[in-house]
């Protein structure tokens, strides 16, 4: 079973994907801030990463940086309201941008393209 | 035939010496009628027949209707030497001005039995008087005139003007410091002889007063006579101090040439432009620095420029020279004041649409995570309810409201976010027959008859694509929607004044003038499910590309949007 960490810091979020990627039927993880996406990536050594960035203590950009520096094959996917980091180009390093939606299609046909099902 | 009077007293000496005066000399009886003249008198009166035996008033041609205001009346009654002025016009048409001055001659009785009047030409002084009130008049319009081609024809005008400096032809040259040349600028007269007769004659019967005439000059100015061609011909490198009107403005010196077709010293071309062998070209001076310089001349009339006439001239030149400093101070003046203007109106405008951008990304955002969740979980109950279950129909409810929320907030976002443009050489045509074939179903559907008038000699220009592109596509969106029940829609491409124009026109239900007023305020919008930010991006990005939207409609008749495009 494929293992996806969820990094989001708002709740009511976090359990929304955890409930329909659970129903993909991934094994989740899940840390709500950047800080403790670091730590459970090194606990777990999960198969992708589904990235806010707007987050306290640590953004997601900066997050993934540090996480990539050790782990340079963990597929991450940003997933956020902001369309504008598409600019920032240390967010290019992530295989994919997604811009949140109430329709999280797009981000599950991503997951799947990236690591399959299962 | 000298009358007792003056045979008793006088001998052939005295009659010599009345011959001899430089004014007309006549005595009348006391039924007024001339009993002696002498031949100045009828020199001065411009008279063709003897005036001994008739009336004062014949001969004098008075124009005093009532014996109450007559000179001649009042000497008589009151005993006392009186003056009056009369003006005659001579058979060559020229004007004089003449004063009389009535004497009563008495007996020895002292009861008077005749009148000596004694005329004196005065018209040199009187035109002096006129012209000097016609300079005063002349400095008073022109320091009422700011616009400066308006100014400049106005002088040009007073010069020509026969009642005022009275030259045949005048030309304005003047000196343009950051090209570094000093060029013709504008020129009033007759083209050829003919034509100066025939408005010679025209202006003397018909405008008394300068006023008229200036007005009537203005009303009839035209600048496409062959004087005023050539005179636009004529630009000199102020470099180059051997031509005439370069050194006349260097020097600050009037030149008087009154031979131009055997003067060695001057350059052949420019005494062709000008063709006068006589002219004078005075510099207009304003705070030390020549700023033009006027050419003038007496072509037709072949009247030799006198000493006096330039006097007038220079006296004229000085104000003129002023009221051009003036004019052209304005003229800069309104133009910083309309830059700024305009300035201050892009400003406000755009410190307007960056906080309205600020707040919009800021709620925007605030409001799209929590409207993820909301929906993502209306989603997954939608998901797990029951075929036709009341939760199923709510649920999708909450689904398709959430949906359009996030469209309207995935516009908004598009408004505030800063956009990197990517400009490419883009050819217009192409850029709207594609939108047009990719709108074409949405035509189909609603009964849209479409028209095509694109003009293929325009050029490629540098904008971005996909941008511009979303401004047809908002253009064209609108211009449909405002035909519920079909219509005819046509785009068409033009090249006008540096600009490709294109105009986006409908037969839709057209706006009120309250609502054109504001149809580019972000967020004003007139549809129900509008959000009102698509014309405030199209504006947006038409400004940034430089170019601007004009918007004519009429109510029940239609709407066009003209986009303007820099080449």
């Amino acid at each position: 079973m494929k293992t996806i960490l969820l990094v989001e810091d708002d709740k009511n979020q976090l359990l929304l994907y955890k409930q329909e990627l659970l129903l993909e039927g991934y094994n989740i993880i899940t840390a709500q801030d950047g800080q403790e996406a670091i730590n459970k990536v090194k606990e777990h050594t999960p198969d992708l990463i589904v990235m806010d960035i707007n987050m306290p203590k640590m953004s997601g950009i900066e997050s993934m940086g540090r996480i990539l520096s050790e782990h340079k094959k963990i597929p991450i996917i940003i997933n956020t309201a902001y369309g504008s980091y598409k600019d920032d180009f240390m967010s290019w390093s992530a295989d994919a941008y997604i811009i949140k939606s109430s329709d999280i299609t797009e981000l599950k046909d991503k997951i799947k393209e990236l690591i399959g099902k299962i | 035939m000298l009358p007792q009077i003056l045979k008793d007293k006088v001998d052939n000496v005295l009659y010599n010496v009345v011959d001899a005066l430089d004014a007309g000399f006549s005595i009348l009886d006391k039924d007024l009628n001339i009993v002696c003249a002498n031949e100045k008198l009828s020199s001065i009166l411009n008279l063709e027949y003897d005036p001994i035996g008739k009336t004062c008033r014949e001969v004098y041609k008075c124009e005093c209707k009532d014996n109450k205001y007559c000179s001649v009346f009042q000497a008589l009654s009151s005993g006392k030497k009186q003056f009056c002025e009369t003006q005659l016009i001579t058979e060559r048409g020229e004007r004089r001005y003449i004063q009389n001055i009535s004497t009563p001659l008495k007996d020895e009785k002292n009861g008077i039995t005749h009148l000596l009047k004694l005329s004196i030409d005065v018209t040199a002084q009187e035109e002096k008087i006129h012209q000097l009130s016609l300079l005063r008049k002349l400095a008073e319009l022109m320091q009422g005139t700011l616009q400066i081609d308006r100014l400049l024809h106005l002088i040009l005008t007073c010069v020509t003007a026969g009642t005022a400096l009275g030259f045949n032809r005048a030309r304005l040259f003047l000196v343009d410091k950051e090209r570094d040349i000093v060029y013709g600028k504008m020129a009033v007269g007759p083209s050829s002889l003919e034509e100066a007769n025939r408005i010679w004659s025209e202006i003397a019967k018909k405008y008394e007063k300068l006023e008229d005439l200036i007005q009537a000059s203005e009303d009839n100015y035209r600048d496409d006579t062959p004087l005023h061609m050539i005179t636009r011909l004529m630009a000199y490198s102020l470099r180059d101090e051997n031509e005439v009107i370069v050194s006349c403005v260097k020097n600050k010196k009037i030149i008087w040439e009154r031979d131009a077709f055997h003067n060695p010293n001057i350059d052949k071309k420019f005494v062709n432009m000008i063709g006068a062998n006589e002219f004078v070209c005075i510099p207009l001076i304003a705070k030390d620095e020549t700023i033009g310089v006027i050419c003038v001349d007496n072509l037709y009339s072949k009247k030799p420029i006198i000493e006096e006439h330039i006097q007038g001239l220079t006296t004229f030149a000085n104000r003129a020279a002023l009221a051009i400093e003036n004019a052209a101070a304005y003229k800069i003046l309104s133009e910083k004041v309309r830059q700024l203007e305009e300035t201050q109106d892009r400003l406000i405008r755009s410190e307007r649409l960056a906080v309205i951008g600020n707040m919009a990304a800021y709620v925007a955002h605030e409001i799209r995570n929590p409207l993820a969740t909301i929906g993502g979980f209306a989603r997954s109950i939608l998901r797990a309810s029951n075929q036709d279950d009341q939760i199923r129909q709510n649920a999708g409810i909450i689904v398709e409201e959430v949906s359009r929320l996030e469209r309207i907030l995935a516009n908004i976002m598009d408004f505030s976010k800063p956009v990197e443009s990517v400009k490419v050489a883009s050819q217009i045509n192409e850029i709207l027959e594609n939108i047009c074939s990719l709108m074409d179903p949405y035509f189909k559907n609603g009964r849209i008859k479409l028209t095509k008038i694109f003009n293929s000699m325009i050029p490629k220009i540098i904008i971005d694509p996909t941008q511009i592109k979303q401004v047809f596509l908002n253009l064209i969106k609108n211009a449909v929607e405002s035909m519920p029940g079909g219509g005819a829609l046509t785009i068409e491409t033009i090249v006008e004044d540096k600009h490709i124009k294109i105009n986006i026109t409908d037969t839709g239900e057209g706006m009120t003038a309250e609502i054109m007023q504001n149809i580019f305020v972000p967020f004003f919008t007139t549809k129900v499910d509008g959000t009102g930010v698509g014309l405030a991006v199209s504006h947006k990005i038409v400004d940034d590309h430089g170019g601007y939207i004009k918007v004519k409609s009429s109510l029940q008749e239609g709407t066009t949007f003209s986009i303007y495009l820099p080449i």
